[in-house]
Parts: structure tokens; sequence; C-alpha cells
């Protein structure tokens, strides 16, 4: 790999790991907020959005870890 | 005002959105990295940018409001008024931009036609920039003043303050990057809505049925064609004609601010790719911003005002959390027009006016103060006549009008620069001076010409349409350009090919 692929591939890393650690802290709170909810539609909603914005900012940290893992890696070799 | 859980996910989404915007200070070192990214955003970001940045807060009520008043035709507008203009922009447009390696549009049209031609578009450009960013910062203190209680000053400074931070050091990487955030956020928030105000009427046949028995004038909510004689400012000729085959298409390939995203991709796969995800993502909106509304006619039935549909459909339907991440959203949507704003219109200045005529051949690190400094002289300019927005309710939609009346123009010098080899840089002039003109003419004497109340979209047909005769004849009557002058800016099937050189 050559290095400005290299340093492309981190730089993309570093910005999709601060993307999903932003999007994750707010399904956080989201999912924080069904204490405030009254009904069950109320709660249910509020938890599957919650859910799912965990899971994308999840998803987004982990793909970008193993990426900077990947391309520190080619960098050192 | 809001409860103390939506109050604080509205504030942390404005701090982090900060501190977000100033972690992409770290990727900008030369101009190309302030204006373009460094060329090396993937296509999905800058599509999730795309659509956001076209849909900002402002839209997202308007179009609700319009559901509420007309019904679906206003869905027009994303469907046929984005998508084949999105489809053409990837396939033919910006592989030129991009080979060209070009930061304007007005780039283009200089070197295509002359330099003349690309300072009045660039000219044009940077005034609608300018005066739109005061109303949108304007837009935004309202916003937090009935939000959160804070007076307007200090709404209209905070939010300068942040947008102006994060545009200011992380350049475009970050415009785009927090409108991606944006996008996941609006997309979650948007769909709950419309699943929970589906719960609330019933479902989509009573909906339909409810709406039905209201009265003769919801009679057309559901045709997404209205007729020529309707009383909806979107007959379907002005929407064939003015929105589908010129605004749309003006929009989308010739606006700097959506053109520019484009420009900052890895690869010229990864630019057209950025286009075609974002049509895609295009076709969710109006169930997004569109359904809200309409079910707002069964929910809160008899508003005077449209617009206020969606934000009393998010006050009564959304759980506690979800509307404050909603109206976070819509904040993030202003903060996104008015990022979009500075950075284009820096763009502009910064290649367009300062490079050329006043100081050449300078180094990459002066271009890149000049373009950080211009950004904090359009802050300063749109702080200063944010209050001026104040005193003319109706500036919003004249600015509005006056963007369709120089784009039509502009697409149809575009189009032709691309299309027509014998199109010369006199006919382009004219053209463009004379079309903008002529829309002038019609919206000054519109009550002669239309019977529409606001026929924006007939006006950007007309001026289009004598654009494009003007450029023919003159072209005819003035001296060609060489096969050489026109290398690398004239169609040639080779731009379909992947990577070809023209």
């Amino acid at each position: 790999m050559e290095t400005n692929e290299i340093n492309a591939g981190i730089k993309a890393a570093q910005i999709n790991n601060a993307l999903g650690f932003f999007i994750m802290a707010f399904g956080v709170i989201v999912l924080f907020a069904m204490i405030f909810t009254e009904t069950f539609v109320e709660h249910m909603t509020d938890m599957v959005a919650g859910l799912l914005l965990i899971a994308i900012g999840g998803g987004m940290i982990w793909k970008a870890k193993s990426n900077l893992k990947k391309y520190r890696k080619s960098k050192e070799s | 005002m809001l409860s103390g859980i939506d109050y604080f996910i509205v504030i942390a989404y404005i701090v982090g959105m900060l501190l977000l915007g100033l972690y992409f200070k770290k990727f900008v070192n030369s101009s190309e990295d302030y204006f373009l990214g460094g060329k090396s955003l993937p296509f999905w970001a800058i599509g999730m940018s795309i659509v956001v940045s076209d849909i900002g807060a402002l839209d997202f009520v308007g179009v609700s409001g319009q559901a509420y008043r007309y019904g679906i035709s206003v869905g027009n507008f994303d469907w046929v008024g984005s998508v084949p203009a999105m489809l053409l922009a990837a396939f033919i447009f910006i592989p030129y931009f991009w080979r060209g390696g070009m930061y304007t549009i007005p780039e283009y049209l200089g070197r295509r036609y002359n330099q003349k031609v690309r300072t009045i578009a660039s000219v044009t450009w940077i005034m609608f920039f300018a005066l739109d960013l005061g109303v949108l910062f304007w837009a935004s203190a309202v916003l937090l003043n009935v939000l959160m209680g804070w007076p307007i000053w200090i709404s209209i400074i905070s939010t300068a303050g942040v947008v102006g931070l994060y545009t200011y050091f992380g350049g475009i990487t970050a415009v785009i990057m927090t409108d991606v955030v944006q996008f996941v956020i609006m997309f979650i928030g948007g769909f709950a809505l419309v699943f929970l105000s589906l719960y609330e009427v019933g479902g989509w046949d009573s909906m339909v049925d409810k709406i039905a028995t209201m009265g003769p004038e919801y009679r057309n909510h559901f045709d997404i064609i209205q007729p020529q004689d309707t009383k909806s400012p979107f007959p379907w000729t002005g929407i064939l004609f003015g929105l589908t085959f010129v605004m749309a298409n003006a929009y989308m390939i010739g606006n700097q601010s959506i053109v520019q995203r484009c420009l900052t991709a890895k690869n010229e796969w990864h630019a057209k790719a950025s286009m075609i995800f974002g049509s895609a993502l295009k076709m969710f909106i109006p169930i997004l911003v569109l359904f809200p509304g309409l079910m707002a006619v069964v929910v809160h039935p008899g508003l005077a005002d449209g617009d206020q549909a969606l934000p009393l459909m998010i006050k009564s339907i959304l759980p506690p959390g979800l509307v404050g991440l909603m109206f976070a959203a819509f904040f993030a949507g202003l903060m996104s027009s008015v990022d979009s704003l500075l950075n284009s219109t820096a763009t502009l200045f910064t290649k367009d006016i300062y490079e050329p005529f006043i100081k050449k051949g300078a180094s990459d690190k002066h271009y890149l103060k000049v373009g950080q400094i211009t950004t904090l002289v359009l802050l300063i300019i749109g702080v200063a006549t944010s209050p001026i927005s104040s005193d003319f309710p109706g500036i919003y939609v004249a600015i509005q009008t006056f963007m369709s009346y120089f784009q039509g123009p502009i697409f149809s010098i575009l189009l032709l620069g691309i299309f027509w080899k014998r199109t010369t840089e006199w006919g382009g002039l004219s053209a463009l001076v004379i079309g903008i003109g002529f829309a002038i003419y019609l919206n000054v004497f519109k009550e002669q010409f239309f019977t529409i109340e606001d026929p924006f979209l007939y006006i950007s047909w007309w001026s289009f349409l004598l654009g494009a005769i003007i450029n023919v004849v003159v072209s005819l009557l003035t001296k060609k350009h060489s096969e050489e002058e026109l290398q690398g800016l004239v169609f040639s099937s080779k731009i379909l090919v992947k990577n070809k050189k023209l």
C-alpha cells in the first residue's frame, strides 16, 4: 500500500471514530430519556431510536478501530 | 419551551457539534484541505451531506407546511425535482469538473467562455450567499429564542460563534462531517415521527378517509400532478418545465455549495457515487417531511399558518428525548445551511476574485489564510445584517426567488457550454446578462404575464429559454473557439468511460 493511501485511510478512520462516538453518545441520551416517557408506545420508540443510534455509532467506531489497526500495521511494515 | 431532558439534548448537540467541528482542524494544512477536504472524502458522507444541505430546517418546516396546505404535490421537489438532475450531474457534469481539477462552477465557465462570465457568475453567487447568511442567522436565533428562551442577540452570537469556529478551523471537512451526524439523527427522528403519526391517525387508509371528508379544499390533496389552473404554486406545467428541466438541474449542477461537496471526493468514482447515493436518499425525504404535514391535517385541523404543522406534530406526537433530538436536528439544519454558505462563499471569493484580480501567484498558505479571513468577515456581515431580516418578513422568500432568477440563465450557459462546441464567449456573456435581466423584468411585471401568485417556476423556465436562444444566436454570429481551447471542456463520449483522459 502507498503512503498516501495509508494516510488517507488513517484520516478516514479517525473521522469515522469521532462521528461514531458522537452518534453513540446521543443514542445513550435517547435511551436514558425512556424514563421520562408515559405510554408503552413512547417507551418503545425511544428504546428503538436509542438502540439504533448506538448500533450505528458503535458500528462506526468498531470499523474505524479495525481500519486504524490495519493501516498502522501497513505503515510499520 | 422544551422540557428538561429535551433542553439538555439541544445544548449537548450544540456543544458536541462545536467540539466535533474543531476536531477536524487537524486535517487542514493547505487551501485544498480547506476548500476541497484534501480530496479524500468518501461518497456516503458526501451523499448524506448533499441531502441535508438541500433540505435545511427552513425547508423542512416549509415543505411540511405546503403538504398541509396543498397535499402531496410538493413531493415533486424531491422526486422529479431532484433525482433525474442528480443522475445527470453524476454521469455528465461532475466528471468534467473533477477531471478539470476545478474548485468552483464559475471557474469552469471562465475556462469555457471568458473571465467576465466567471466573474459575473461568481459575484452573483457571492451576493446571494452573503444576503442569505443574515436571514439564516435570524432564523436560528428565533428558533433558539422560542425553544430555549434565550434573548435574540445571545442566540445570534452563540450560533455565529459555534458555526464560525468550526467552519473557520475545519473547512469543508467539518461542514460535511457535521452534516453526516445531522443526517443520521434527522432520519431516525423523522421515521419515528412518521411511525407515531400514522399510529395516531389510525393508519394510512384512515387518514385518507378523514381528509377526504374534510371539505372541497382537500379534494386534490392526494394528487401528485396538479392541473394547470390549480391555485397551488405547483401546476404540472411549472413542475415539468420550470422545476424538472431548469431549477432542479440548475440547483444540482450549477450550485456551488452542492457541486463543491462532490469535488471533495477521494476519486472520480466516489465523486459520481456521492450524487447517485444522494439521489437514492433523496427519495425518502418526502416521506419524512411531507407525511407529517399531511397527518397534521387530521391531528391539528384548521391551522392558520401551515408552517406550524411540523413543530406542532413534533411536540404533540414524539416522546421526551426524541423531541429534543428533532429540534436539535432542526437547529443543526440551520447550522448546516450557514456553514455551507460560509465555506462556499469563501471558496468563490478566494478562487474567482482574490486569486485572479488581487494577488496572483501567492503561496498556498496565503490563500488558505484568505479563505479563513473571508469566512470571518462573512460571519460578521451575517451577524450585522441579521436584524434587517426581522424588519422585512418577506425577505427569505425574496432571496429564494432571487436565486430562481439567476439559476435559469446560468444553467443555460452551463448546458450549452458542455453540449455545443459552437458556443462562444460572447454568446455565453450575453446570455447570462440578458437572461438575468429578463428574469428580473418578468418578476417586476409578473401580474401582467402570469395568473398564479408566485410564478418562480415559470420565470426560471422562460429566462432559461431566452438565455439559450441568445447564446445560440450570438454564438453563430461571433468567432468560434479552437479545438485546443475546448479540450476537456465540451462533451465527449469518453466522459462515460472510467478515467479516460479527455
